[in-house]
C-alpha cells in the first residue's frame, strides 16, 4: 500500500502529441481513484507513467516516499490490469497467476497459497489447468484480475478491465472489483471513459480532457459542484442543461445558468424559483421514470420526470427549477462561477 | 458418357451471377457428379505421378539389380529385386558416416539460424535500440545481394576471419557460420515479434520480468510457429546445399551426402548409387511426415487478449 503522486506531470510523445499536461494530483493510500473522460484525453498515458511503461516528458511520479520516474515497471511494486487482459498464452490459469510470484523469489508454499486464495476469491478453481484459450471472456478479466491480486503489490493499476464484458457482466465484475479492493485496502488508480463505472466506483474521481485536469474530488462533489461546464455536462446522465442565464432571466449575459434534468418540475413556477414556458418533444419512458425532451426557443433542454407526471410529446407547459439547484458557469471560460 | 453436361452449363453460364463454378444444386445430378468426380480423380492420379513419380521411381531403380538398370531402364522388376543394393551401399559407400555429417551440419546450421534470428529480431523488435531502424534498412539491403556474388568474398573471408587468424576452411563453422547470418530469416522473425501483442510483453515486465526473462519466458515460447517454419527451412536448405560445402569441406570425412554422392558417381555401381540417393531422400520424407502436424499447426495465441 502506497499513495501516488502526481507533481506537475507532462507526457509529450515522440510525434509530438501532448497527451498529458501539467497533471498535479495525491492519491491517498489505500483509496479507488478513478481517471475518467472522453477517449484520447490522456488517462491511459497517466497511468502508464504510473507503471513505468511511458517515459516521464516532466514532472515527476511518486509511489509511496519514492520518485519513481527512472525505476523500472518490476521495480515499482505495482500490478496493473489490461483492457484486453494480456494474458501469457502458452500458460495455464495457475501459471498465469503464479508467474509474477516466481520471478520474485516466492516460496512455493506462499505462491500455491496466494494462487490457491486469488483462485477461491474470482471463482477459478475449476479452470486452474485451463490455458486462456479455453476460458470465456469474464473469465479471462478474472484471470487477469487474480494475476494482479496475488502479487499483493503497493498499487493496482487497472485500463478499463470492464470494457470488453457485456453489460451484466460489467455490473457484476464491477462490484467484485469493489469489494476485493475494500477487503485489501490496496491504492487503486482505475481508468474508464464510462462517468456511471467512475460515479459508482472511485472514492474519488479525476476528470480529465484534452490531456488537462478538470477536478478531482468525490462523486458527490463532482455532480454538485462541477468546476466548470465540461465537468457539468460530462458527470451525470443525461447531462446538465446548460442555458444562457439572461433566457431565464437569473443574471448577465456573461453567465451561464445550469442544472440537472432531475431538478424540474412540470409546475409553474412558486416564488423564489426559476420558470420557463416549453414545449415538449419527444418522451422516453424508461420505466421507474422518463425522460422528456424540451424545447425552449433555440434550446434543448431534458427534464428527469417522476412517471406520474402526464407529459405527452406536443404539448406546451409551464416547467419550475428549485433556485438552489441552479449553478452559474463564466459564458467566456465555462469556469464555475458565484450566482449574480 | 459425356464429362461435362455441355447445354445446361451453358445455360447456367448465361444467367449465372453466382459465382461458383458448379452451382450446390449441381452436384445433386448424376450427371455432374460423375463428370467432376472422375477429374477430380484423374487430376488427383496426374498430381501424384508428377509428385511423387521421380521418387517411386528412384525406389523402383534403388531395388533394381544394376544390369536390369542398364539395359532396362523401364521395365519392372524383369529379374526380380535386389534388396542388398541397400545394405551394400549403406557399407560400401559408408553413407553412415556422411549421413552423420549432413545431420550435423543441418542442425548445426538450425541451432546457429535460430539464436541469430531470434536474438536479432527481439533486439530490434522489442528492446529497440536507437539505430535500430538503420540496421533494419542493411538488413533487408542485404537481402538484394545475389548470392553467387557473395561466393567469392565470403569464401575469402572464411580462409582469413576477421579477428580469428584461423582458417576455417574443412571446419564446421564454415558452414555454420554464414548460414547463422541471414537477413531473411531475421527480417521474418521480426515481422512475427512485431505482430504479438505488445501489453504482453509489459504485463511481464510489471510482473517482474528482465528483458532475458521477457525473451526466454514469454517471447519464445509464443513463437513455436515462426520457430517452425525457420526450422524447416533452415534443415531444408542445409540437406541440400552442394556448392558452398563443395567449396569449403576439402576433407571428404566431412562432407555431407550432397557433396559426397556427385563425387562417388562416377566410380560407384549404378545401383549402389540409386539406393543411397534413395536413403538420403528419405530421412528428410520421413522428417516431414513426423514434424508436419507441428509445423503446420495454429498459432496457439488466441484467447490470450480480447478480441
Ligand atoms: N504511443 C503514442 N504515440 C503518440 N501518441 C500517442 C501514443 N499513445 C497515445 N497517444 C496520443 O495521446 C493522447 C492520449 O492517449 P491515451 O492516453 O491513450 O488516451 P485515453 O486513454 O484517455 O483514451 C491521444 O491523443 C493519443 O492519440
Ligand atoms: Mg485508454
Amino acid at each position: 500500500m502506497a499513495a501516488i503522486r502526481f507533481d506537475g506531470v507532462s507526457k509529450v510523445y515522440g510525434d509530438g502529441t501532448r497527451a498529458v499536461k501539467e497533471l498535479d494530483l495525491a492519491i491517498v493510500e489505500g483509496e479507488f481513484m478513478v481517471f475518467v473522460g472522453p477517449s484520447g484525453c490522456g488517462k491511459t498515458t497517466a497511468l502508464r507513467m504510473v507503471a513505468g511503461l511511458e517515459a516521464i516528458s516532466a514532472g515527476r511520479v511518486m509511489i509511496g516516499e519514492r520518485v519513481v520516474n527512472h525505476v523500472s515497471p518490476k521495480d515499482r511494486d505495482i500490478a496493473m490490469v489490461f483492457q484486453n487482459y494480456a494474458l501469457y498464452p502458452h500458460m495455464t490459469v495457475a501459471q498465469n497467476l503464479a508467474f509474477g510470484l516466481k520471478l520474485r523469489n516466492i516460496s512455493r508454499s506462499e505462491i500455491e497459497r496466494r494462487v490457491r486464495d486469488a483462485a477461491a476469491v474470482l471463482d477459478l478453481e475449476d479452470h486452474l489447468e485451463r490455458k486462456p484459450k479455453a476460458l470465456s471472456g469474464g473469465q479471462r478479466q478474472r484471470v487477469a484480475l487474480g494475476r494482479a491480486i496475488v502479487r499483493e503489490p503497493a498499487a493496482f493499476l487497472m485500463d478499463e478491465p470492464l470494457s470488453n464484458l457485456d453489460a451484466a457482466l460489467r455490473v457484476q465484475t464491477r462490484a467484485e472489483i469493489l469489494k476485493i479492493q475494500k477487503r485489501l485496502a490496496t491504492t487503486t488508480i482505475y481508468v474508464t471513459h464510462d462517468q456511471v463505472e467512475a460515479m459508482t466506483m472511485g472514492d474519488r474521481i479525476a476528470v480529465m480532457r484534452e490531456g488537462v485536469l478538470q477536478q478531482s474530488g468525490t462523486p458527490e462533489h463532482l455532480y454538485t459542484r462541477p468546476a466548470n461546464t465540461f465537468v457539468a455536462t460530462f458527470i451525470g446522465s443525461p447531462a446538465m442543461n446548460l442555458v444562457p442565464a439572461p433566457v431565464l432571466g437569473l443574471g448577465p449575459d456573461s453567465l451561464i445558468a445550469g442544472f440537472r434534468p432531475e431538478h424540474i418540475r412540470v409546475e409553474p413556477a412558486p416564488d423564489g424559483a426559476v420558470g420557463f414556458e416549453a414545449r415538449v418533444e419527444v418522451v422516453e419512458y424508461l420505466g421507474d421514470e422518463q425522460l422528456a425532451h424540451l424545447r425552449l426557443g433555440e434550446l434543448a433542454l431534458v427534464a428527469k420526470l417522476p412517471v406520474q407526471e402526464r407529459v405527452e410529446p406536443g404539448m406546451a407547459a409551464a416547467f419550475a427549477v428549485a433556485r438552489e439547484a441552479v449553478l452559474f458557469f463564466a459564458a467566456e471560460t465555462g469556469v464555475a462561477a458565484e450566482p449574480p | 458418357m459425356s464429362v461435362f453436361p455441355l447445354g445446361r452449363r451453358r445455360q447456367r453460364l448465361h444467367d449465372a451471377s453466382p459465382p461458383a463454378l458448379v452451382l450446390e444444386d449441381d452436384w445433386s445430378r448424376p450427371s455432374v457428379r460423375w463428370g467432376l468426380g472422375t477429374a477430380h480423380t484423374v487430376l488427383l492420379v496426374l498430381l501424384v505421378i508428377i509428385g511423387l513419380g521421380p521418387i517411386l521411381w528412384l525406389a523402383k531403380s534403388a531395388i533394381t539389380p544394376t544390369q536390369d538398370t542398364l539395359a532396362t531402364p523401364l521395365a519392372l522388376f524383369p529379374h526380380g529385386f535386389a534388396w542388398s543394393n541397400l545394405t551394400d551401399a549403406w557399407n560400401t559407400i559408408d553413407i553412415g558416416l556422411y549421413m552423420w555429417n549432413t545431420i550435423v551440419l543441418a542442425f548445426g546450421s538450425l541451432i546457429a539460424q535460430i539464436v541469430v534470428a531470434t536474438t536479432g529480431a527481439y533486439a530490434l523488435s522489442a528492446l529497440r535500440p536507437k539505430f535500430g531502424g538503420v540496421i533494419m534498412a542493411l538488413l533487408l539491403t542485404t537481402l538484394f545481394v545475389p548470392p553467387v556474388v557473395l561466393l567469392v568474398p565470403l569464401y575469402v573471408e572464411i580462409v582469413h576471419p576477421p579477428l580469428i587468424d584461423h582458417s576455417f576452411v574443412n571446419n564446421y563453422f564454415a558452414i555454420w557460420l554464414p548460414e547463422a547470418a541471414s537477413a531473411f530469416n531475421v527480417v521474418l522473425m521480426k515481422r512475427f515479434f512485431d505482430n504479438l501483442p505488445r501489453e504482453i510483453f509489459e504485463a511481464a515486465r510489471i510482473d517482474g520480468c528482465g528483458s532475458f526473462r521477457l525473451f526466454f519466458s514469454i517471447v519464445l515460447p509464443m513463437s513455436r510457429p515462426i520457430l517452425g517454419v525457420v526450422s524447416i527451412f533452415a534443415v531444408l536448405a542445409s540437406w541440400k546445399d552442394y556448392l558452398w560445402p563443395l567449396l569449403v569441406l576439402g576433407n571428404t570425412n566431412l562432407q555431407p551426402l550432397s557433396v559426397r554422392l556427385y563425387a562417388i558417381e562416377d566410380f560407384t555401381p549404378l545401383g549402389y548409387f540409386l539406393a543411397a540417393m534413395l536413403i538420403t531422400c528419405i530421412v528428410p520424407i520421413i522428417g516431414f511426415l513426423v514434424f508436419q502436424r507441428g509445423f503446420l499447426r495454429g498459432t496457439g495465441l488466441s484467447g490470450a487478449l480480447k478480441g
